[in-house]
């Protein structure tokens, strides 16, 4: 696992972080999309779980967080990222999905519709 | 673009995991089942007959702890685990699926401490946990083991009323959860302190319930108070009143937590009538047990199972049936207080039924996702 960087605040044009090939930034995004929270039926990005991606010439390399440590389906919704991706992104580049703590996962995170759901 | 390699690495990293913890939970549901027998034997309205094989007897007399420790402990120890994402983290589940075994083999001596150990390592767990994620819906679950510890050395000197401090862990467990799902919404500037404040109750309870009668009573009455305010706590904050508008799984998951709540009110009171010296004591258990704790099982089993097992299920709405007959099979068995033994043997055979039913249902959701893998037309997964 690499190291993690330093993650940006949320911010509504933008759901995470991305450096990388401008051509896989919309696949990946719809990819991770399509990963859903089955409690709350909403997608990791509108929870704000995804708190980042960066493509190089080697490899995708998401972080995620959970909105609880002891949350047990942290497994299940990190293999489901890994199918999203595996269908989107190239076999040359191998896919490295990092669970992270730190900055905490809050309630800001949450994209606009997310909020209007939940009653926000 | 076919990444298939990537996939067939993700399955290999979690292969060894899936195969440790299947075990355990075959030792879990075979708790469960001998529970439940044990228990038809307990509420059997008729005379037991002269003979009997000994895993039947063990089921009836270690009824409580089979369903609590070994079933219900070990399910909650192994999430934890497979939370901590550590290898130790599930020496928990194994010593309390060992236990269960022992129970039903008749050794109450070694299977009580077995279940202590569990415990014991269970509290460590959730230490691990609060240490990564310092906040209250941790604490609770930090109390909610220490409860479980509390409960389970009792057990095992003989001494006390574990019972109390038992369903204490499963209530702190499933408080913990949905406090921690209530950061989605606008909470209330007050409720994580009222939730604080219902908890003190529900511990205070538990431990009064320990001691002397005149105190006991006081605890037993106490530790129904405090189901009933957290049944209302749930309802007013739990975002089960949002996603009931949304649909599959969401909704089936609010609709078990919120007729769960209401079994929850009602177990409150029944507790709250033990104390008052009304024959209760049976709505009081299992309208917690089953209603409230059974409840939050069937809502969230179509998500842990997977996360336990690797094994994927396709929801549909077949999953409400053995929840229907959950809530009429309680409401035979407890209904108007329950006065007649025939009715709540009746009531138990049907709560049994309606156990299989679910199990029948999840089987067959396996069995559809598989199906489903090989016409992906028709992919609507969890």
């Amino acid at each position: 696992m690499i190291t993690s960087a330093p993650l940006p605040q949320q911010q509504t044009t933008e759901p995470y972080p991305y450096a990388g090939p401008v051509e896989l930034r919309s696949p990946i995004e719809t990819a991770l999309r399509r990963v859903v929270d089955p409690e709350v039926a909403m997608s990791i990005v509108d929870v704000g779980l995804v708190y980042g991606v960066q493509v190089d010439a080697r490899q995708v390399r998401v972080l995620v967080t959970m909105t609880s440590a002891a949350c047990p389906v942290v497994d299940v919704i990190i293999d489901d990222i890994w199918a999203e991706l595996s269908r989107v992104v190239p076999e040359s580049l191998t896919l490295d999905v990092e669970l992270v703590w730190e900055p905490p996962w809050m309630p800001a995170r949450m994209s606009d519709s997310a909020k209007r759901i939940m009653g926000w | 673009m076919d990444a298939r390699s990537h996939e067939r690495q993700r399955q290999a990293h979690h292969g060894l995991v899936t195969a440790a913890g299947a075990g355990v939970l075959v030792l879990a549901a075979l708790s469960l089942v001998v529970a439940v027998a044990g228990g038809l034997l307990r509420a059997c309205p008729a005379p037991a007959p002269p003979t009997l094989p000994a895993w039947l007897l063990s089921g009836a007399v270690s009824h409580a702890a089979l369903m609590i420790c070994g079933f219900l402990g070990t399910v909650v120890g192994m999430e934890r685990a497979v939370a901590a994402r550590k290898p130790l983290a599930f020496v928990a589940p194994l010593a309390s699926a060992c236990g269960a075994a022992l129970l039903i083999l008749g050794e109450q001596g070694a299977g009580s401490l077995a279940i202590m150990v569990a415990a014991g390592t269970f509290v460590l767990v959730n230490v691990r946990i609060v240490r990564r994620q310092p906040a209250a819906h941790t604490a609770l679950l930090l109390l909610g083991a220490v409860s479980w510890l509390t409960g389970s050395v009792m057990y095992a000197a003989g001494t006390g009323a574990p019972i109390p401090w038992w369903f204490a862990f499963l209530v702190m467990t499933v408080a913990a959860e949905r406090l921690e799902m209530t950061r989605l919404t606008r909470r209330a500037p007050h409720a994580e302190l009222q939730l604080c404040g219902t908890m003190a109750l529900l511990v205070a309870g538990a431990a009064l319930s320990s001691a002397t009668v005149t105190l006991a009573t006081t605890g037993t009455g106490l530790f129904g108070v405090s189901l009933v305010l957290l049944a209302l706590w749930l309802f007013r904050h739990d975002i089960a009143r949002r996603t009931i508008f949304s649909d599959g799984l969401s909704r089936y998951m609010a609709i078990c937590l919120l007729t769960g709540y209401c079994w929850l009110a009602v177990s409150g009171i029944g507790w709250i009538g033990l104390a008052a010296g009304l024959p209760l004591r049976d709505m009081a258990l299992h309208a917690l047990g089953l209603g409230f704790i059974v409840g939050m099982m069937m809502a969230h089993a179509p998500v842990i199972l997977p996360a336990l097992t690797r094994i994927r299920l396709r929801f549909g709405l077949l999953f409400y049936l053995p929840l229907l007959a959950l809530h009429v099979s309680l409401m035979v068995r407890i209904g108007f207080g329950a006065p007649y033994p025939l009715q709540r043997g009746i009531g138990a055979l049907l709560n049994a039924g309606a156990l299989i039913l679910f199990a029948a249902t999840v089987v067959g959701a396996a069995i559809a996702w598989r199906l489903s893998q090989r016409h992906p037309s028709r992919q609507e997964t969890l």
